[in-house]
């Protein structure tokens, strides 16, 4: 799952996503708030299948709840704390880092500018949490 | 009081040796004469047949003797008296035989005279005792009065109308009135004093605790206001009934004078600090949404230049290509300079964390990371040791990768690269480092160029770089109270020093 506002950012993180062909099994949430309704089977989402995201790719910069508060959430749910997360953000603010790690994030990546770079990052990302990483239990497995 | 007394409490103090025995030999001289007195009266008037007139006159020459000349005259009198009355006034006459008769009139006669004596020198001694006391507690008083006349504070004591008794040199100095002038007016009247609260509600407190200070306000004879801190002591007579007090003061007219600067002073400091604070808040998110907002447009650019480059690459001629690939130049230029600035205005707003820093540590630390950068390239490293500092580890380690990698960047062009880092100066309170090349360095006419904001000296398609670097590094340098300067020659290499002072708070 890709929580990310910037539809930019989107079709740059599934067009490296797609070089492995994870980009189709992405779910992609605008905001916080999006986020959080499909997590908890909430709205558009009530009737999704009942099962949580391999792992889930988290800008901090998000209108109405922010990725720090998403964070927070997934962290002190009892359903959700297992997700692994991965913030995924253009700041080297260490406030921002230090804030993440404190609220139990898996792993911090800072994107990189030079899109070769960036398409790197990405795509060890997916490799890593979707195909190498045993999800926990209850999670999407990729077929 | 005789004039002698006054005399004995100079002899107290400095006894002089020579009239002591001339008195002494006054004293049995006047025995002996007394004695010769009235034994010659007592003669003279038995001669003209008039009676018993001995025994008074005898015991009146002991008595005056014993008076005036002391315990050893007293006893040679007595003892003259006793052999004039057994030789002349007892039966026999004119013998030393005494008729058994006579022998209690004589004993009754000499135990008189001895009580008359001993009485005279108790009283004698008494008297004595009671001389060197006044003159003790006379030196007392007066060192202690000349002791209050040494302080330069002021000292008064007033009775319980407020009017004075007592004014000390410290008083008639400060408030400019004699003692003449002073005893006797009213301190009210005279001080024209403003107190701090109610007189009742001092008054109160004076007579429930004895005690009583704070600060008042006194106008002296010159017209002058001052601010005097006072310490009032109630003292009281045998019966609790408070009788006098005693007024310290001291002149606090100019620490309050300097006391309200410092508090303006404070209180301007505050209001800056806290316009300050606020500045820095507001630089503090402006510089998060730079690093945020302005990357990501710029990964965007290079993303779908380079997408485009891809997608497109059968359609595109030469030049095209080109284009979009100095759009990518472009826009990780701008990345890199984004980060270069955000990490300078880090430095900055950062609280320096300060622990012990192991500078040989940090510099190999620093020249690992550098080094992929060379690529293949023959660098001859030399790394001198170097000590330990009070410093903030990621700053100083920052500083020195900066120094580093432009210690590599500039030695490109050499076929073989000498990098050696090494520590020029170690004091107890400073430590001098650098960094120094064979590379292409500099023309020290620019050498004031090098450590500013975007300033470089060479072109970008030479050497390539933000000018934020040594810019960087300066500013760590700085904010551990040292500087930092260069010594270079024009294709004949550059040494960077830096010095670092001792904190404060280091051991």
């Amino acid at each position: 799952m890709l929580v990310e506002d910037d539809p930019k950012d989107v079709e740059l993180t599934l067009t490296a996503l797609d070089e492995y062909n994870l980009a189709n099994e992405v779910v992609v949430a605008g905001d916080g708030e999006q986020a959080l309704d499909y997590l908890h089977y909430r709205g558009n989402f009530m009737r999704r299948a009942r099962e949580n995201p391999a792992v889930l790719l988290l800008d901090l910069k998000l209108p109405k709840v922010n990725g720090l508060e998403v964070l927070k959430h997934i962290k002190s749910d009892e359903n959700l704390k297992m997700i692994p997360v991965v913030v995924l953000t253009s700041s080297h603010e260490e406030k921002d880092m230090v804030a993440s790690y404190k609220l139990g994030v898996n792993a911090y990546v800072v994107k990189p500018v030079d899109f070769h770079e960036f398409v790197n990052a990405i795509k060890e990302l997916g490799v890593f949490w979707a195909v190498i990483n045993e999800p926990p239990p209850g999670s999407v497995r990729k077929r | 009081m005789s004039p002698s007394g006054v005399d004995a409490s100079q002899r107290v103090v400095h006894p002089p040796s020579e009239p002591g025995w001339r008195r002494q030999v006054q004293s049995y001289g006047l025995a002996f004469v007394s004695v010769a007195a009235a034994l010659g009266a007592a003669l003279l008037i038995d001669h003209f047949h008039f009676r018993d007139a001995a025994v008074p006159l005898l015991l009146l020459a002991v008595a005056t003797t014993s008076w005036i000349g002391g315990t050893g005259p007293a006893a040679l009198s007595v003892a003259l008296s006793s052999l004039c009355f057994d030789y002349f006034f007892t039966q026999p006459f004119r013998s030393r035989y005494i008729v058994s008769r006579d022998l209690p009139y004589f004993t009754i006669f000499t135990l008189f005279a001895s009580l008359i004596s001993w009485f005279a020198a108790i009283r004698r001694r008494v008297e004595e005792e009671l001389r060197q006391t006044r003159d003790k507690l006379k030196v007392e008083v007066e060192e202690g009065a000349s002791l209050l006349d040494l302080t330069h504070d002021s000292i008064f004591v007033r009775d319980m109308d407020s009017v004075i008794s007592y004014w000390n040199r410290g008083a008639e100095e400060f408030y400019g009135w004699t003692r003449k002038e002073a005893m006797g007016k009213r301190t009210l009247d005279l001080l024209r004093t403003i107190f701090p609260k109610p007189f009742e509600e001092i008054r109160e407190e004076l007579i429930q605790t004895d005690r009583w200070e704070g600060e008042l306000t006194h106008t002296k004879a010159d017209g002058a206001q001052v601010i005097v801190a006072s310490r009032w002591s109630l003292r009281r007579d045998q019966e609790g009934r408070p009788v006098t007090i005693l007024e310290t003061g001291n002149d606090i007219t100019a620490r309050k004078h300097w006391e309200g600067q410092i508090q303006g002073l404070n209180r301007e400091l505050a209001q800056r600090s806290v316009a300050l604070e606020a500045g820095n808040k507001e630089l503090e998110a402006f510089a998060y949404s730079i690093s945020h907002d302005l990357r990501a447009p710029l990964r965007h650019m290079a993303g779908f230049a380079e997408l485009l480059r891809k997608n497109a690459a059968a359609s595109l001629d030469e030049k095209s290509t080109r284009y979009l690939t100095m759009i990518v130049e472009a826009a990780n230029r701008m990345g890199s300079l984004i980060d270069d600035l955000l990490a300078f205005s880090r430095i900055g707003r950062a609280e320096a964390r300060n622990s012990v820093v192991s500078l040989e540590q940090i510099t190999q630390e620093a020249v690992a990371e550098v080094r992929p950068d060379a690529g293949d390239r023959k660098i001859v490293w030399k790394i001198d040791p170097l000590p330990e500092w009070y410093g903030d580890r990621s700053m100083l380690r920052m500083a020195l990768v900066n120094l580093i990698s432009n210690a590599v960047k500039f030695t490109r062009t050499r076929p073989e690269a000498e990098i050696e880092i090494g520590c020029a100066e170690h004091q107890d309170d400073h430590v001098v480092l650098f960094v120094r090349d064979n590379g292409v360095g500099f023309d020290m006419k620019y050498s004031n160029k090098l450590f500013g904001v975007f300033q470089r000296l060479h072109a970008q398609e030479t050497f390539e770089g933000t000018g934020i670097g040594l810019a960087t590094v300066q500013r760590i340098v700085h904010r551990h109270g040292g500087r930092v300067w260069a010594e270079g020659i024009v294709d004949g290499g550059a040494t960077f020093y830096f010095s670092l002072s001792k904190i404060a708070g280091a051991n």
